[in-house]
């Protein structure tokens, strides 16, 4: 058996990373499998110091080659002429939706993965979200075999690595961490969060806790406030695989990268029943190979840990590999958002920023917490709202009628302070929102395209609508003009916090996964990304990928020990 | 000046005005960065053919990008070369319909000069072409603002525009929430 490593991790984004740096760390020669191409920290960051005059289209890219090449991708918030290369090629990269059920699938194909174009907020989940499911009962989903205790001290690990900065604030279902010193809300946003503050008890707005360093942490940062992390940053501003996981799993001797590798399958060997390795297809060559190891973490997404899964087809799992309860690739979820209000804050006109602040506010949840006498709403589950305020800049005056001399003169002055209110909110586990393999069609690489059958329903429609009106009346409270609701009507996949499609569990019938992130049907074999999940909380959720990465490492290296994998 | 010399002198102040934003500390992949824009900026300013428009259509297209963003106590549109981006603009990242759509907005501003005051629009003085800007800006008239977002893109992203027009600094170093609009005095670029 050639290339025989101790571990083999899929994927090298936010949890590959993750998974690298534990293995590598207690002692396990890992090698990282990365579809993509290799990106070398700060020398490949090839538009990170490029001004604004210097970019090609000044930042206006090429309209006509993202409607042909990234009509999916290019609706990003972080895609641009600057970032275009940390995104795919739609085109080079296909699946298939129903033409009723359009999801957008944002993916970055290179060493690093999604960790280099990520928004960076992290927040702990609660009880609130762990117990979600059951509390429901039947038909949301199944009941998280963990609770907070659980993962609250390997929340505090990743934390310490990484570095988050952000407010206590003494909430139960938003627990406070470890926090390096918040960003400074603007002059605007604190007018905005009194009012809301005074009139809605129990409503707060706090800074965003953000994986961006206020301060120098681990030897990384600080962050610069240049707000352009989508380029890659060279001062490791903030957290991503090739800043910090990567180099401390590289620190130990016992990694091994290869990039531009798509795995094809899961190698499954019926004797000793377990998964002994991968097989790759060259992204290059296209010729095929197989690597070999002790056990296998799957880390490549949500939708490419299920495409895998789904490949990886044996006598004894027909459908897909750990697949005996069927629901692999099912209960797909993501979170609403694209809808909420804005309005303008009047005054401060003498006041402005210094720096360019990357990320925003945050109103945490506060619907449905459980408490005596909160209002009743038409749905379960609940949002949280991100907002900001800022000075509009000179792009306002393309909208505004006005010429010459005068022109030019208004524009030297920023214009009012516009604040915007987006909420979003937790979606619910559906067994028919699923990915299957498409039975005929294939990718270049010969990998069968994924069909993702995924839609909204009535309840993620009902947080909507109160997302929206929640919002407005905020805003009108706290003294806001012109507020206006907007509703953009994202179809799934746009928050980009897709989940669910190998979920954890107590029963083996029911889930794919165990409470430690390991196949209930194959005990070497790991998923412990988006995959993972069994509820989608309102909150982002790559700060639990990596707590509940973590966790499963320490539980792979021991069941290892004790040889029982 | 011959070339060499004068792209040594542009590298030299590229570099200065670097360091003078990132605070004096200048790092290899900075240097690669700052040098690397110089390259793209070293076409001869005399040998500048337009692509996609015509030589008369992109004088006319300087000449409304100039009325809408004058020489003032700052360079206008036109020395910035405002109708030089948009020229790329169209030949490199517009399909056909959107170069059709824009050539056709201009075709129109000279039909109006023509029935207007009888003259082509570079013919007639710069009070009537004003005029004639400004009735189009009211009515919102598609063309005429789509021509004007592209003159203020290419106007305040360029280097001028943005840093001795407006304000830009490459690194802040630091956010501050709430400082006197005085402390920075302009309107950010980016």
């Amino acid at each position: 058996m050639k290339d025989a490593y101790d571990a083999i991790v899929v994927g090298s984004g936010i949890t590959g990373g993750w998974a690298a740096k534990e293995l590598c760390e207690k002692g396990l020669r890992t090698l990282v499998i990365e579809r993509g191409r290799h990106v070398e920290h700060g020398k490949d960051y090839i538009t990170e110091w490029l001004q604004p005059w210097q970019l090609t289209h000044r930042g206006r890219g090429e309209p006509d080659l993202y409607e042909r090449d990234y009509p999916i991708q290019s609706k990003n918030y972080a895609f641009s002429e600057a970032t275009r290369h940390f995104f795919v090629s739609d085109r080079e990269h296909p699946y298939v939706t129903p033409e009723d059920k359009p999801f957008r699938w944002i993916r970055g194909y290179q060493l690093g993965g999604r960790s280099l174009i990520w928004g960076r907020a992290s927040w702990r989940w609660s009880d609130l979200d762990f117990e979600a499911n059951l509390r429901d009962g039947a038909g949301h989903g199944v009941d998280w075999p963990i609770r907070y205790a659980d993962l609250a001290p390997w929340y505090t690990h990743v934390e310490r690595f990484i570095g988050v900065s952000g407010e206590r604030l003494g909430l139960p279902h938003l627990p406070d961490g470890e926090l390096l010193p918040a960003w400074e809300m603007n002059c605007a946003e604190k007018v905005v969060q009194r009012g809301i503050e005074r009139d809605f008890p129990g409503r707060r707005m706090t800074m965003t806790r953000v994986a961006n360093l206020t301060r120098a942490h681990n030897g990384r940062g600080p962050c610069q406030a240049r707000n352009q992390c989508a380029r890659g940053c060279s001062f490791s501003g903030y957290f991503s695989s090739l800043s910090a996981t990567l180099p401390a799993a590289r620190k130990t001797g016992r990694l091994t990268v290869v990039t531009d590798a798509i795995v094809h399958s899961v190698i499954y060997d019926e004797r000793r029943d377990r998964a002994a390795g991968v097989r790759v297809i060259d992204a290059n060559t296209k010729a095929t190979r197989e690597y070999f190891g002790g056990i296998v973490f799957l880390c490549a997404s949500t939708l490419g840990t299920a495409q895998i899964l789904l490949n990886s087809k044996s006598a004894r799992f027909p459908t897909g590999l750990a697949n005996a309860s069927g629901e692999v690739g099912h209960n797909l979820m993501d979170h609403i958002s694209k809808a909420g209000a804005r309005g303008i804050v009047p005054g401060l006109e003498d006041k402005y920023v210094y720096g360019r602040r990357p990320t925003g506010t945050y109103i945490p949840r506060f619907r449905n917490l459980g408490r005596p006498g909160e209002a009743k709403v038409g749905f379960v589950r609940g949002y949280g709202i991100q907002a900001g305020a800022s000075r509009e800049g000179w792009a306002r005056g393309a909208d505004e009628p006005g010429l010459g001399v005068e022109l030019k003169q208004r524009l030297r002055d920023p214009g009012p302070w516009q604040i915007s209110l987006q909420g979003y909110g937790e979606c619910l586990p559906r067994h028919e929102n699923y990915v299957d393999l498409d039975p005929v069609r294939t990718d270049q690489w010969g990998m069968p395209l994924l069909r993702i059958h995924c839609a909204w329903s009535d309840n993620e429609r009902a947080i909507r609508a109160d997302v929206k009106t929640q919002a407005a009346e905020m805003l009108e409270r706290a003294g806001c003009r012109e507020v206006e609701t907007y509703d953009e009507d994202g179809p799934p996949g746009f928050s980009v916090h897709e989940m669910g499609t190998a979920r954890m569990g107590r029963d083996p019938k029911t889930s794919v996964l165990n409470a430690h992130n390991q196949a209930h049907d194959v005990p070497n074999l790991f998923v412990s990304d988006g995959a993972c999940m069994a509820s989608s909380s309102c909150v982002n959720p790559s700060l639990t990928y990596m707590a509940l990465t973590a966790r499963a490492v320490d539980h792979a290296v021991n069941e290892l020990k004790r040889h029982n994998l | 000046m011959p070339p060499t010399s004068s792209s040594a002198i542009d590298r030299r102040e590229a570099l200065r005005r670097a360091a003078l934003v990132l605070g004096g500390v200048l790092s290899a992949p900075m240097v690669a960065g700052v040098l690397a824009g110089c390259e793209a900026r070293r076409a001869p300013a005399g040998a500048w053919q337009p692509r996609a428009l015509t030589p008369d259509q992109a004088d006319l297209v300087a000449t409304i990008a100039e009325r809408i963003l004058p020489e003032t106590d700052t360079p206008g549109a036109r020395a910035v070369g405002v109708h030089r981006f948009i020229d790329a603009m169209l030949a490199e990242a517009y399909a056909a319909e959107e170069r059709q759509r824009f050539v056709a907005g201009l075709a129109d501003v000279d039909r109006r000069a023509r029935s207007t005051h009888g003259r082509t629009f570079l013919e007639c003085p710069a009070a009537e072409q004003l005029a004639l800007l400004e009735t189009l800006d009211r009515s919102a008239d598609p063309a005429f603002r789509a021509l004007k977002e592209l003159t203020l893109v290419g106007y305040y992203t360029s280097e001028i525009g943005a840093t001795r027009e407006l304000r830009h600094v490459a690194v802040p170093g630091r956010f501050e929430g709430c400082v006197p609009l005085t402390q920075v005095g302009r309107t950010w670029a980016v």
